[in-house]
């Protein structure tokens, strides 16, 4: 279950600004189809970018719609940078509000959970996305890195249409 | 749409289908979308579950087949039954969630209560019925016909002629190859499903199941990014890979005939992976069938097939499509774990993520190209779809199965000649 992350103290040692400038700028790059800046937020090894078909499934004995590791994260930005990924050629029209955040100290960074609302134009429809998202993020720099995004869509155990865009 | 009862108009099947082309109207017409609903999926033979869903007493998953909610549960002996999921008192729907576990079911509505083999077993305030009021008579309707093959089960709402073995045909030779490279001959569909939303009609899905034409350029994006997915990269039209018609509507594309022309290589079939990184695998193999058995096995791998008319083997996944109106669809997708091959499993469940689904690699693509496909027979010029690659160059084999080129329309004929026989039928013996 992603909300274990928040059973922790809150995190005092961080500044929750930085936090949600660091989630906007996130947000962003992935409405506006940056794959590569996207690509470069997240630690260079040992991540893993989920989202599950089932709040509660455990991953190593069932399926999820995605599981990456860097390998198959990298994989998919290739694939979107070819521009002839027919899922998103053309790209979708993207637009999203986050929310709602909490922020906790974890042993391995800072693990920050939102909800967001996504709007999602594509040809004659209008869809809306939404969910929650755990991120467990490193200290990098003066900012952040990620090192686990889990993204919980609220309608995760319906039929979903094409989610290749970034979630 | 799909509730809407048969318009009785009398559609003229063997026009609309032809040996080369095909009507646009088959993809679009309402009334043609529920003739097949009746016709194709109440009358004839559809996958509805898996054994191994459903493997303790009172384990259950709801299904649909055609227009019908289906729960198929686990009994107290054991054995599996199919019932509607509707209540015999007032008609409420049972199970509303997709798979659970119960010792009994209770309706929500009156909490009328049942066995899991569909006896009434409690009502409240029961004295209050006529004294003709039998709960003998008012237990969980049980589909007319099931039966299974492999662990795959199959219902039948409307009984027709065929038994089970004689709908499968030769599908059961794939079903069997998928069991072969079970250690134990069994396969487990434990994963839970991906449920994919495709805006198009579900003979497209079919189609495009056992397509070995569109690959290069529908996933050219694939291809260019990662090369690891072998059957994909190797869909060239010089391929030794057939595609197969098996008669009744099922098809296949022949990968086997691919991996043996290239050689001893095991594992062609999930990425090439060296048989030293699968050590609990191959033993099991080994041990089960003997090592040069089992090298056959490993060498051909799964089939890639369409069993006519909602379950493919899509090699180590299983895709179930579900038609929900003239354009529009579910595919519900899982890996396949075959037991005591708990190292193999894992690959098999990242590489269906990989290439499987909503957001996977390949099928997102596909799904994209189905909905323009939907969205361009929508357009009531040119009438017809053409289909006629390879046409009458098929090579027949003694069993009356027909072989042809990789990227030959021969699979999409099969399914096709097929569909026609049995709605066109369904004309003469309705009207």
């Amino acid at each position: 279950m992603t909300a274990t992350l928040l059973d922790t103290a809150p995190a005092v040692d961080v500044d929750p600004k930085a936090v949600e400038q660091f989630l906007y700028h996130e947000a962003r790059l992935q409405d506006e189809h940056r794959y590569d800046d996207w690509e470069a937020l997240w630690a260079a090894e040992d991540i893993l970018y989920w989202v599950p078909t089932r709040e509660g499934a455990d991953p190593t004995r069932e399926v999820s719609y995605i599981y990456d590791n860097r390998s198959r994260l990298a994989s998919r930005i290739r694939q979107l940078n070819t521009g002839v990924r027919h899922s998103q050629a053309p790209q979708s029209r993207l637009r999203r509000l986050i929310s709602n955040i909490e922020i906790s100290a974890s042993d391995g960074g800072v693990a920050v959970e939102s909800n967001f609302m996504l709007v999602e134009s594509r040809r004659a429809l209008m869809t809306i996305w939404a969910g929650r998202t755990a991120h467990l993020l490193q200290r990098s720099n003066g900012s952040f890195k990620i090192k686990r995004k889990v993204v919980t869509l609220v309608n995760c155990e319906e039929a979903i249409g094409n989610l290749a865009f970034l979630v | 749409m799909a509730t809407a009862p048969v318009i009785p108009a009398r559609i003229d099947y063997r026009h609309l289908v032809q040996d080369g082309r095909l009507h646009g109207s088959l993809y679009t017409d309402p009334a043609i979308f529920a003739q097949e609903m009746e016709t194709i999926f109440h009358r004839g033979w559809s996958f509805v579950a898996h054994d191994s869903e459903i493997p303790n007493r009172g384990d259950f998953v709801v299904r649909r087949v055609g227009t019908q909610s289906l729960i198929a549960l686990r009994g107290k002996d054991a054995e599996v039954s199919v019932f509607y999921n509707r209540c015999p008192h007032r008609g409420a729907t049972l199970c509303q969630t997709p798979s659970g576990n119960r010792p009994r079911i209770t309706c929500p509505y009156h909490a009328w209560t049942f066995a899991l083999d569909g006896r009434l077993i409690g009502l409240p305030d029961e004295g209050a019925y006529p004294p003709d009021f039998s709960k003998a008579d008012a237990g969980l309707t049980p589909v007319a016909r099931m039966d299974s093959y492999g662990g795959f089960i199959f219902v039948n709402l409307v009984p027709n002629q065929l038994t089970l073995r004689e709908h499968l045909g030769h599908a059961t030779e794939l079903i069997d190859a998928l069991l072969g490279l079970s250690p134990t001959g069994r396969i487990q569909l434990t994963a839970g499903w991906m449920k994919h939303k495709m805006r198009s009609n579900w003979k497209m899905i079919v189609e495009n199941q056992v397509d070995g034409y569109h690959a290069p350029m529908v996933h050219g994006s694939l291809i260019a990014a990662n090369r690891t997915f072998a059957t994909v990269r190797d869909r060239k039209p010089t391929s030794p890979t057939r595609v197969r018609d098996f008669g009744m509507g099922h098809t296949d594309i022949d990968h086997a005939s691919d991996y043996r022309a290239a050689g001893d290589r095991l594992f062609r079939w999930t990425g090439g992976i060296e048989p030293e990184r699968l050590p609990v695998y191959v033993k099991a193999m080994n041990d089960a069938y003997g090592p040069e058995d089992a090298r056959r096995r490993l060498i051909e791998g799964p089939p890639h097939s369409m069993l006519f008319p909602n379950i493919s083997l899509a090699e180590m996944n299983i895709m179930v499509i579900e038609p929900i109106g003239p354009d529009a669809s579910i595919q519900y997708t899982t890996p396949v774990f075959l037991e005591g091959a708990d190292d193999l499993n894992a690959r098999t469940l990242r590489r269906c993520e990989g290439a499987m689904g909503p957001a996977g690699f390949l099928i997102a693509d596909d799904a994209e190209i189905g909905e323009l496909t939907q969205m361009g027979v929508a357009n009531l010029e040119p009438e017809w779809i053409i289909l006629s690659r390879g046409l009458g160059k098929e090579e027949v084999l003694p069993n009356g199965v027909k072989l042809a080129g990789l990227m030959d329309e021969t699979s999409q004929r099969g399914f096709w000649s097929h569909y026609r026989e049995v709605m066109a039928a369904s004309q003469e013996i309705v009207h």
